[in-house]
């Protein structure tokens, strides 16, 4: 399946290119058996250009990474070839191949945690490739570390680089790794997924870092991502792939905004817009999985998920084809193909909630951990001299001082970055954790001051879903059995009516009643939470918490698992609490947003109220941030101060701050209509706030 | 082949994986690893022989034969015969009943105590937690074999009161790895969903967490068993085990001292035969580490 | 790290006293009448009564404590039953006895140890580690005594290489010193060796398949640097806590090791007393070994605060 060599490019340079991959294809031996992870793929990228693999998990993309950078493993055979600067690297010998490594070719990968070696200082990781390939001094190479730090936008580079890397934040080590991967300044740059695992600010802070060095060095990038829209900001090619095949390969902007292969136009639909949603919305979705074990030779991949399928796709092997300059797709009927199919509306009303019958209403409601009382919490000073016992001031609140409500049916989005205290919320909710000050109440009564007889009716209607698909089930215990304890709990059916019950349930999420016998190992992360979901519903509840509960999926099983919760929330009348870093998400399920910053709720409303257009500084930059364009405000360096803050939460970091005001004197809450609160110093009103920045996204669904 | 025994380290690194959705793991059928296989059929063996000693033992235990002691190995005595012309295979045979009850009742008290203390500790965490762990942290001051001693050198020393003072020594680390698990498994949500389903304490110990910490608990117990039997032995040999006539292992080896230039087979065969034993407990555990380590992940 | 360091150490007070009590009850509950051991053939109701008084056993528990104890700290150990002498400076002496065995299986034990499980752990699944692995599993199959045993049959016995027993000091020359060590030393490193390697095996080997050693092997660092610089340093730290846990076993594993080869240590006479019910000599001997366990757990606590950067700098910068 060899296909032409793809000169993919939107400038019209004919250089010789930096990076060539000719029919790579990559096996894994597992025990007697081979998986193929990739399959006939080939790519290309010209010096000082930027080319991106775009998948979701299993597609293969990560491998492509990796077997450039021979990270793969003994268990991995790689066929093919891998051009650089002109030389197989396959073809190499183990020193050669390490020569290129490090010196022509940097790498970053995902998990800042872990790719830092924890006894090392930072300095010293970043300057040894330098001593090993240039040669250098090692004072000299710490120096030029310092100065890449300092590049990287590190303020305090001195200090950073004499560090180890559990005195840094996330965002920070990421830099530092960009930084060791630029260390003997490389033509090529290859990310695996570098910003996935951080907050939506950093993560735009890191673009835009990226973008810089590309434009100033002149490096070439290979971006590899799940994610289209940090892709579309930094690279100028894109190659899709799935299910071990590239299926389509062109030039980003084109791809994002008119893409030709059904899988493409499918992810791409299934992004729920960064806009408040109707509940009558659904998100287009693709049905099913992407298979383990596809057979290309059989015929298209992609077909049993493709509503475009015909029997021709079946028929054979489908080849790439080039349509168009500088584009291919494996996909013969891509020419002409009508848009993604929407998902039907459903048929639901929009209900009207009153404020007066709340369900669950929460009034002045904080957090305070650490502090705790006891020896451990005792720290010994020897500053100045002289030992002494200290207590150190109590910590920031995690919750501070939240006041809302939830009415019976409606839906609340609760938005933040990690660390706002959202989930710390959502667990006071349902009494996981016992607040420091304020009350919940739920259905009238104040849920805290229950007995634990009488809590046992709200347990019965206050549910949760949680995010980690990896433990969020009992591993030793079969779907079933996960279903049935709630049932047996709560007595709500006989024994006898018990299995009838979970397969109902399990109907209800749309999982086959087969799956009462399997255990948690054998679903994957997509059916994993629909049983969760089930799990929450078996007790028959009128409310439940999510907390992020698709963060950990990918795009395509996120939209299904979206509009499940959808459905069930119009059938069964439920309310949420729905948890979420991503705004876009949190917007096409919310009837109200909150959007929260170091425990405390900036701005409160409808989702239109805040999406558009979005008042409190904070708002703002979360939607910029999320809208992967250049921000209109720019966001400072974080310095977060550890000490009980006087003053607003957000003025750190507001580019907006008025003065002093904002640091000492604690925001006034404002109502900017019925529905609509803002805890801000500044005077906006609805019809002065700035001119959205949101605006393409809206014309790029319009032309899918 | 042969995998190295590798302890169970608490965990030292924090690791923060993103968890992408995985593909579906498709349900694999491993064979049985090798260590497992052999290390059981060594211990079955040994359980049986263990059991049907009466039987099988060409001698008695305590018989002696005057006119053949110090007979070297051969058709008539296995294993040669003692300073009192005891047929050594025999006492081995017997000596094997020792061992393994020893091994056995030992872990089960340190199990039966250290099990539920893990699990509270680790469950419960804040004051409980601290104060089991500074008991456990004072009895884990001890040198092992002193606080065996003390107990022991305290009343007349037999079976029982030996596998007592072995089990009572080896509650601590079972608490230890005990709760260790138990933290691991605290951070996974199902906990959490438990708990808002307002399940009871002993529903989350039994149902919830204890299936999961079976598997680390079955590695850490074979651990046990070969410790208990080895320290028994080194206990024997002092005089503050087991005491004569009695066909112990290390008594045996204690015994065969003065002999070990004229007649080493008194001295060695017993240390043979506690190598085989302490080698299949520990391929067992070995075996089961391999098997269960991969399907939970934790376990370290 | 400080605050690490004081909490440590007052933890270590806190058992010390804790221990010491322990073992003064545990001795004083033993059945055994010790005026009568110590009066001989002169014992008589009469008689025994008037020692007991004399030696202050018909006074309140805690108050015989108190007087031990206060009495340990000043160095006073009391008086040993059987040999009617000064405890302190006969277990001094065999203490020292006792702390050249030790620290020399201490020592080969550490480097060899952490060798072989380095080699084990590169070389992981070829025969190098096969080979240790076979090692690792007959070593730690058998009490430590066994081995002693096998050494004095093979060196003595058959060859008649070394000496089987006893022990000499420096004036007796370099080569009786030595001779009368080399197989006690043996036979403890044997019994430890085993146990070092295969945890310093498995901690090796988790550095090498970690995240940061595949990443620096991207940056096209040799082999050799990786596994030097980047593994071992990580694989070293944990390693602290598993010798410092075997030190507690080398202590149990002296009593034993110095019976086979009668070498007259510390636990040579901790036997000695508990056979005879000697008192004195056993609180105190047993205060002695546990107290060396408890320094030697507080020195490798410290080692580990200064290894392990997380808490030698702990706290973050941003």
């Amino acid at each position: 399946m060899s296909g032409m060599p793809a000169a993919l490019h939107s400038a019209s340079l004919a250089a010789e290119p930096l990076l060539e991959v000719r029919d790579l294809t990559i096996r894994y031996r597992q025990g007697d058996r081979r998986i193929t992870a990739v399959r006939d793929v080939n790519l290309s990228l010209k010096p000082g250009g930027a080319l991106a693999i775009v998948g979701e998990s299993g597609s293969g993309k990560s491998s492509v990474a990796g077997a450039i950078l021979d990270f793969l493993g003994p268990a991995a055979e790689v066929s093919g070839t891998i051009l650089f600067e002109g030389e197989n690297l396959l073809g190499l010998g183990a020193t050669p191949r390490r020569n290129i490594l490090g010196r022509r070719i940097g790498a970053v990968f995902q998990d800042p945690f872990t790719a830092l070696n924890p006894a090392l200082r930072i300095g010293r990781q970043i300057a040894e490739p330098m001593v090993q390939h240039l040669r250098l001094p090692l004072p000299e190479a710490l120096r030029r570390a310092e100065n890449a730090l300092h590049e990287m936008g590190i303020e305090r580079a001195a200090e950073v680089a004499r560090a180890f890397p559990h005195q840094l934040s996330g965002g920070m080590k990421q830099r530092a790794l960009i930084a060791a991967a630029l260390a003997c300044e490389p033509p090529l740059v290859i990310l695996d997924e570098p910003t996935t695992a951080l907050d939506v600010t950093v993560e735009a802070q890191i673009l835009r870092l990226l973008s810089r060095l590309r434009r100033d060095k002149g490096i070439s990038l290979l971006f590899i991502s799940h994610n289209l829209g940090v892709v579309r900001r930094l690279c100028d090619d894109v190659a899709v792939m799935y299910a071990s095949q590239l299926v389509e390969l062109g030039n980003v902007r084109r791809v994002l905004e008119r893409p030709t292969h059904p899988y493409s136009k499918g992810l791409l639909a299934s992004r729920p817009p960064l806009a408040a949603a109707a509940r009558s919305n659904r998100l287009a979705a693709i049905a099913g999985q992407m298979p383990t074990s596809p057979e290309p030779e059989a015929g298209c991949v992609f077909a049993p998920r493709c509503p475009f399928c015909e029997p021709r796709c079946t028929a054979g092997a489908q080849p790439l084809t080039m349509v168009g300059e500088y584009q291919e797709v494996r996909c013969w009927k891509s020419e002409g193909l009508a848009a993604w199919p929407p998902q039907p509306a459903a048929a639901v009303a929009t209900p009207h909630f009153h404020r007066g019958d709340a369900l669950v209403n929460v009034t002045r409601l904080s957090k305070i951990f650490g502090g705790g009382a006891g020896l451990p919490a005792w720290r010994l000073s020897l500053a100045g001299g002289r030992p002494r016992l200290y207590r150190p001031p109590r910590r920031i609140p995690a919750v501070n001082d939240v006041t809302f409500s939830i009415s019976p049916g409606e839906v609340l989005g609760l938005v933040g970055e990690s660390g706002c205290g959202k989930s710390t919320l959502g667990r006071l909710l349902l009494q996981l954790l016992r607040q420091s000050d304020g009350s919940v109440e739920f259905d009238g009564a104040d849920v805290a001051r229950l007995s634990s007889r009488a809590l046992a009716p709200f347990r019965k209607q206050a549910q949760l879903v949680f995010q980690n698909v990896g433990s969020s089930l009992n591993p030793r215990l079969s779907v079933g059995e996960a279903l049935s304890r709630p049932l047996a709990l709560f007595n709500l059916t006989s024994r006898r009516d018990r299995i009838q019950r979970v397969e109902a349930l399990l109907d209800m999420v749309r999982l086959p009643a087969a799956y009462r016998k399997r255990f948690p190992h054998q679903l994957s992360g997509g059916e994993r939470q629909r049983v969760a979901i089930a799990r929450a519903l078996a007790t028959e509840p009128r409310f439940i918490v999510c907390d992020e509960p698709v963060s950990a999926l990918d795009v395509s099983v996120q939209a299904t698992i979206v509009n499940l919760l959808a459905d069930l929330r119009d059938q069964l009348g439920l309310s949420y609490l729905f948890i979420s870093h991503d705004l876009a998400v949190v917007a096409q399920l919310s009837d109200r947003i909150a959007v929260m910053y170091r425990g405390r709720i900036c701005e409160i409303g409808t989702a239109t109220d805040v999406l558009a257009p979005p008042h409190h500084p904070y708002t703002r930059m979360l939607l910029a941030s999320a809208a992967n364009d250049e921000p209109v405000v720019e966001p400072i360096a974080a310095g977060v101060a550890a000490g009980p803050q006087t003053g607003c939460v957000f003025a750190a970091r507001c580019p907006h701050k008025i003065g002093a005001i904002c640091h000492t004197t604690p925001p006034p809450v404002k109502a900017l209509s019925e529905s609509h609160a803002i805890a801000c110093h500044l005077d906006i009103a609805p019809s002065t706030a700035p001119t959205p920045v949101v605006v393409h996204l809206d014309a790029q669904r319009a032309a899918i | 082949m042969v995998v190295p025994l590798t302890d169970l380290v608490t965990d030292l690194a924090t690791d923060l994986p993103i968890d992408l959705a995985a593909a579906p793991d498709i349900h694999q059928r491993r064979r049985l690893p090798a260590s497992l296989v052999i290390g059981g059929l060594i211990v079955l063996t040994l359980f049986t022989a263990a059991a049907l000693a009466q039987w099988i033992a060409p001698y008695p235990y305590d018989q002696m034969h005057i006119r053949d002691r110090f007979a070297p190995p051969g058709w008539h005595y296995f294993a040669g015969t003692d300073e009192y012309g005891r047929d050594v295979f025999s006492r081995l045979l017997f000596g094997s009943q020792l061992s393994l009850a020893l091994g056995a009742t030992a872990t089960i008290i340190a199990m039966a105590i250290g099990v539920p203390l893990g699990l509270i500790a680790g469950y419960r965490r804040g004051w409980v937690d601290e104060v089991i762990m500074r008991c456990l942290d004072v009895m884990l001051a001890f040198p092992p074999i002193m606080l065996v001693l003390l107990i022991l050198a305290v009343t007349p020393p037999s079976l029982v009161k030996t596998s007592i003072a072995i089990g009572v020594l080896a509650v601590a680390p079972i608490a230890r790895v005990t709760r260790s698990v138990t933290l691991d498994l605290m951070s996974g949500e199902f906990i959490e969903a438990a708990r808002a389903r307002g399940e009871r304490l002993s529903y989350m110990l039994l149902r919830e967490l204890l299936p999961n910490i079976w598997p680390v608990l079955m590695v850490e117990a074979s651990l046990r068993v070969v410790f208990a039997v080895l320290l028994g032995a080194v206990l024997s040999f002092l005089g503050f085990g087991v005491q004569p006539p009695a066909a112990d292992w290390g008594l045996m080896i204690s015994n065969g001292r003065a002999f070990v230039d004229t007649a080493p087979w008194i001295s060695l065969a017993p240390g043979i035969a506690m190598s085989i034993t302490v080698i299949g407990i520990s391929l067992v555990g070995d075996g089961l580490r391999e098997v269960l380590d991969p399907k939970l992940g934790a376990g370290r | 790290m400080a605050a690490y360091i004081v909490r440590r150490l007052g933890t270590v007070m806190v058992i010390m006293v804790a221990m010491s009590m322990l073992v003064f009850l545990a001795t004083h509950a033993l059945p055994s009448n010790a005026a009568s051991l110590i009066l001989g053939q002169y014992s008589t109701p009469e008689t025994q009564k008037a020692l007991e008084h004399k030696l202050g056993f018909d006074q309140p528990l805690p108050v015989q404590y108190w007087h031990w104890a206060s009495g340990i700290l000043h160095g006073d150990m009391g008086k040993s039953y059987e040999m009617e002498r000064p405890v302190a400076p006969i277990l001094w002496d065999a203490f020292g006895r006792s702390a050249i065995l030790a620290l020399s299986a201490m020592a080969m034990v550490t480097i060899l140890g952490l060798t072989l499980g380095v080699v084990a752990a590169v070389w992981r699944g070829r025969w190098p580690d096969h080979a240790a692995s076979v090692f690792v599993y007959v070593g730690i199959s058998v009490p430590e005594f066994y081995w002693g045993l096998v050494f004095i049959l093979v060196f003595c016995s058959l060859f008649h290489l070394l000496p089987s027993s006893g022990s000499a000091s420096l004036d007796d020359g370099l080569g009786a010193f030595f001779s009368h060590l080399v197989l006690p030393v043996a036979t403890l490193t044997l019994a430890f060796l085993a146990h070092v390697t295969r945890l310093t095996r498995s901690s090796m080997v988790e550095a090498l398949e970690s995240m940061y050693v595949r990443v620096a092997r991207t940056r096209g660092l040799p082999e050799r640097l990786v596994i030097m610089r980047h593994a071992l340093r990580n694989a070293l730290v944990p390693s602290i806590t598993v010798l410092a846990q075997d030190f507690g076993f080398l202590i149990g594993g002296i009593v034993a090791v110095e019976t086979v080869f009668a070498y007259p240590g510390l636990g040579r006479m901790l036997v000695a007393a508990l056979e005879r019910q000697d008192l004195p000599l056993m609180q105190a001997a047993i205060l002695v070994l546990t107290a060396v366990f408890c320094l030697a757990n507080l020195l490798a606590d410290l080692l580990y605060a200064v290894a392990n950067p997380r808490i030698r700098y702990g706290g973050s910068i941003d």
